[in-house]
């Protein structure tokens, strides 16, 4: 005979791995998340739109046979007419679409789960993990601007700021009071009507509140050499930057520099939109920054941030100039960066001692500039910017 | 609500039992625990060991199947039973008489199949209860344990799970350690006058190609610490315990179903419940259309061998064939027709999946063969250890039989087993007729 137990519920067994999976999950988003950042979609997308964002699910692997035409299954079809060279169930890709790249999703048996974000709450899961370097609670400069909040509400106040919502609230109230008490008879025809004390108004007082404001400088440099992809790659990483700051400034406001031998200030569109030509003064664009500085920003008000990005391509002689420049801005500047983008430049070290004269480029020579203010990142391919970007800025890489 | 009572139950069961030991059934006694869907849900999780080690892939799949559950995706399974003395099975509150009278006649079934099927001769199911929740214990010590934690835990445990059906497939071999093997063959060479052994090199480690790579692992690996080689030693031994299982499902369900329909058919149930009980019995027994469902393959097997040579032929079958045997002896012709089985695979050129081959006069051979590939632990592809070099190379190669490996995942799991192994791990395959290293 078999015996029978009534099992009493004990508590969920599975909770604790459930809260691991979905840690991992949680993990797995924000991975996904820095694969999107350098995404074309994303760039240039205002702060409420959507995003689907693809995450890769968790899964245990294990060793499989392929999908192909060796690796037979059987199936059964009883009452069904089939015949060889039939085909069955619905079709499938067996390659990823152009221009998707290794992207995930494509293989079978992936699992994936999509998530929507806006790139307010996306900029939010990226940034907050960072762990700011101390840049931020010494340096950022505050300036505190008065504004007025709502605060409350209180039985008095002018007409227009009634609050309706909260009047009738103080009248539901009384009235229940006035059943349980015995005084009123909501079976009655008698109304209940709202009375002096009921009323309720907003109530508006000023507040101070912090307001932190910074500037951020773009600098590039839009000669000859710079074609549409190495732009591309600039204007991800100025995208994710300019998201960062605004994430962590009530106020920003953005300046395009944009360089040959000459500099001028230009609006966003022009700036990555610019048809490139002539040749390279990177010490003109710094110059340029410096001056505007100096008419609207200044640093005792504002935070300021450069990011200078190029191909490292500058005329030999500016050099030097540059270096002093960059050297100058950085002692004002909150944080700065010299972006190369593209591979290492021919020249380096060894060549000073092979007796040959050879000018040093301008990596090398922006090494010696380099410091807690001024960082240097090379960028190759989308890949690289959120590393660049952590280095910036700290954080766990 | 519920439609019955545990008087019931105790009276049906007392019926079933007195009628499964007239067919000459000898089972483990079995106990019953009722349970609410949440408890089975978290009991399939589990793979139904009530005593299972934590981790995030059981977090992973009890929210699977809750989702498909609460969406209504996927029915709960009527019947879970544990391969234990006493047998542990589950019923479902929710569920009403009718299905509780079919759920434990089939149990009956699997529970007789446990304990005289010979493939389950070295699971151990007197004490597995006791070993699984020791093995849980210890898991979760590692985890508390400040020096540990659940991550290292965890990075093992995935590792040895990408890994966990690398064991060998037949049931009652003992694992020999390298000085038995060496003396072994040291012997062999020895009386050796045949010239056989001229080349052979006994310095090799394995010195036969060892298709336990987690015990190799655990065994060989100097840079694991006591702790790493316990969880992959418990990785390993579940993979003994489930090996049977997944190696006469077919059989096992056929089996069971067998008996739940001799045993519903002679116990004289009421009126109203035979209705529900047709409607159960087809939907599990139904052939799912290109797919083979295991139940209806094994019921059908099963059926026409007591057709055509009595149940006690289907009982001695039951104790010493598993699945492979048991399609090759006895799926005929006229079976395979009579199901209109196929082979079918998938075309890369055209995108979909094609039949290969029907089952004709000849051809029914073919897709029998086929089948059996597919059953079992032959649809997990062999990966063995060939040889653990000087250099302390770990090279692993996997047999190849025609079916290529699929990379995407392959390189994942070379991955973990570089990092289970400390990294210089060689595994090489064949994929598309050439060598092909990781």
């Amino acid at each position: 005979m078999s015996t029978f137990k009534e099992h009493k519920t004990i508590a969920d067994r599975a909770a604790a791995d459930r809260s691991r999976h979905r840690k991992k999950i949680e993990e797995a988003i924000k991975e996904s998340i820095k694969d999107v950042v350098a995404e074309e979609s994303i760039i240039g997308q205002s702060g409420k739109k959507k995003i689907r964002i693809p995450v890769k699910g968790i899964k245990e692997h294990r060793f499989v046979y392929g999908s192909n035409e060796n690796n037979k299954q059987v199936g059964s079809a009883q009452g069904k007419e089939i015949k060889e060279g039939q085909r069955i169930g619905h079709r499938r890709r067996t390659k990823p679409e152009e221009g998707q790249g290794d992207k995930a999703g494509n293989n079978p048996g992936e699992e994936m789960y999509e998530i929507e974000m806006s790139l307010e709450e996306l900029a939010g899961y990226l940034f907050n993990d960072l762990e700011l370097p101390e840049l931020e609670k010494k340096n950022f400069k505050f300036t505190t601007q008065e504004k007025m909040k709502h605060k409350g509400k209180r039985p008095y106040g002018i007409r227009p700021r009634l609050s309706k919502k909260e009047t009738i609230k103080q009248k539901i109230k009384r009235k229940k009071a006035a059943i349980k008490a015995g005084s009123y008879d909501p079976e009655g025809d008698e109304r209940f009507p709202f009375h002096e004390s009921d009323l309720r108004y907003k109530h508006i007082a000023p507040v101070f509140k912090e307001n932190t404001a910074a500037v951020v400088f773009f600098v590039m440099d839009v000669s000859g050499s710079m074609d549409k992809s190495k732009k591309f790659l600039a204007r991800s990483f100025f995208f994710l930057l300019y998201q960062f700051l605004n994430h962590k400034y009530s106020s920003i406001d953005v300046v395009f520099v944009s360089h040959t031998t000459e500099a001028y200030e230009v609006n966003e569109e022009q700036f990555f939109t610019q048809v490139p030509n002539g040749g390279t003064l990177v010490s003109s664009g710094l110059k340029k920054v410096e001056e505007i500085i100096e008419k609207r920003y200044h640093p005792n008000n504002w935070n300021i941030y450069t990011f200078y990005c190029g191909d490292g391509d500058n005329w030999g002689i500016d050099n030097s100039e540059a270096l002093s420049a960059f050297r100058r801005l950085s002692e004002i500047n909150q944080a700065m960066c010299y972006t190369e983008i593209g591979k290492m430049r021919g020249s380096s070290d060894y060549n000073l001692f092979s007796g040959v004269q050879v000018d040093k480029s301008l990596w090398d020579w922006t090494k010696l500039a380099e410091g807690k203010t001024l960082k240097r990142v090379r960028l190759q391919k989308s890949k690289d910017i959120w590393p660049a970007f952590k280095k910036l800025f700290g954080g766990k890489t | 609500m519920a439609d019955w009572s545990m008087d019931e139950l105790h009276e049906w069961d007392k019926k079933i039992c007195t009628l499964g030991a007239g067919l000459g059934l000898d089972w483990y006694p079995i106990e019953y625990e009722i349970c609410d869907y949440k408890e089975m849900i978290g009991h399939m999780a589990y793979t139904g060991l009530p005593t299972h080690y934590r981790h995030w892939s059981f977090g992973k799949s009890f929210d699977r199947i809750q989702t498909e559950y609460n969406l209504g995706m996927s029915g709960l399974p009527y019947e879970m039973i544990i391969n234990s003395n006493p047998s542990i099975s589950y019923l479902m509150t929710e569920n009403p008489m009718a299905t509780h009278i079919l759920t434990m006649a089939h149990c009956v079934g699997h529970s007789d199949f446990f304990k005289n099927n010979r493939m389950f001769s070295e699971t151990g199911p007197d004490t597995v209860i006791d070993r699984f929740k020791n093995a849980g214990k210890r898991v979760k010590k590692y985890m508390e344990d400040p020096n540990i934690g659940v991550e290292a835990v965890e990075k093992i445990l995935d590792a040895c799970h990408t890994i966990r059906f690398q064991v060998p497939r037949t049931s009652g071999v003992k694992r020999r350690s390298h000085k038995e093997m060496k003396e072994y063959y040291g012997k062999l060479i020895l009386n050796d006058k045949t010239g056989w052994y001229n080349k052979f090199n006994i310095n090799k480690i394995p010195l036969e190609p060892d298709t336990n790579v987690l015990a190799f692992i655990a065994d060989n690996n100097r840079f694991l610490e006591e702790w790493q080689k316990d969880l992959i030693r418990i990785v390993e031994q579940e993979s003994h315990y489930f090996v049977p299982q997944a190696c006469t499902k077919i059989m096992n369900e056929g089996w069971a179903c067998m008996i739940h329909e001799k045993i519903v058919n002679a116990v004289g149930i009421p009126d109203d419940y035979f209705l529900s009980f047709i409607r159960l019995h087809n939907q599990v027994v139904r052939p799912h259309l290109g797919r083979v469902n295991p139940y209806h393959l094994g019921f059908k097997i099963f059926k026409y061998i007591e057709k055509n040579h009595g149940f006690d032929e289907c009982l001695r079958i039951r104790e010493t064939h598993n699945d492979e045997t048991f399609i090759k002896s006895y799926l005929n012709e006229e079976l395979c027709k009579e199901l209109n089985l196929f082979s079918y695979s998938f075309s890369q050129k055209e995108g979909y999946n094609k039949i290969t081959d029907v089952s004709g006069e000849d051809s029914w051979r073919t897709v029998r063969d086929d089948l059996i590939k597919n059953i079992g632990l032959n649809s997990i592809p062999v990966v063995m250890v060939s040889e653990l070099q000087r250099d302390g190379t770990l090279v692993l190669k996997h047999e190849h039989d025609g079916r290529d490996l699929e990379l995407s995942e392959a390189n994942k799991v070379f991955e973990h087993i570089n990092e289970l192994w400390h990294g210089n791990v060689r595994f090489t395959t064949v994929i598309e007729d050439d060598l092909w290293e990781f």
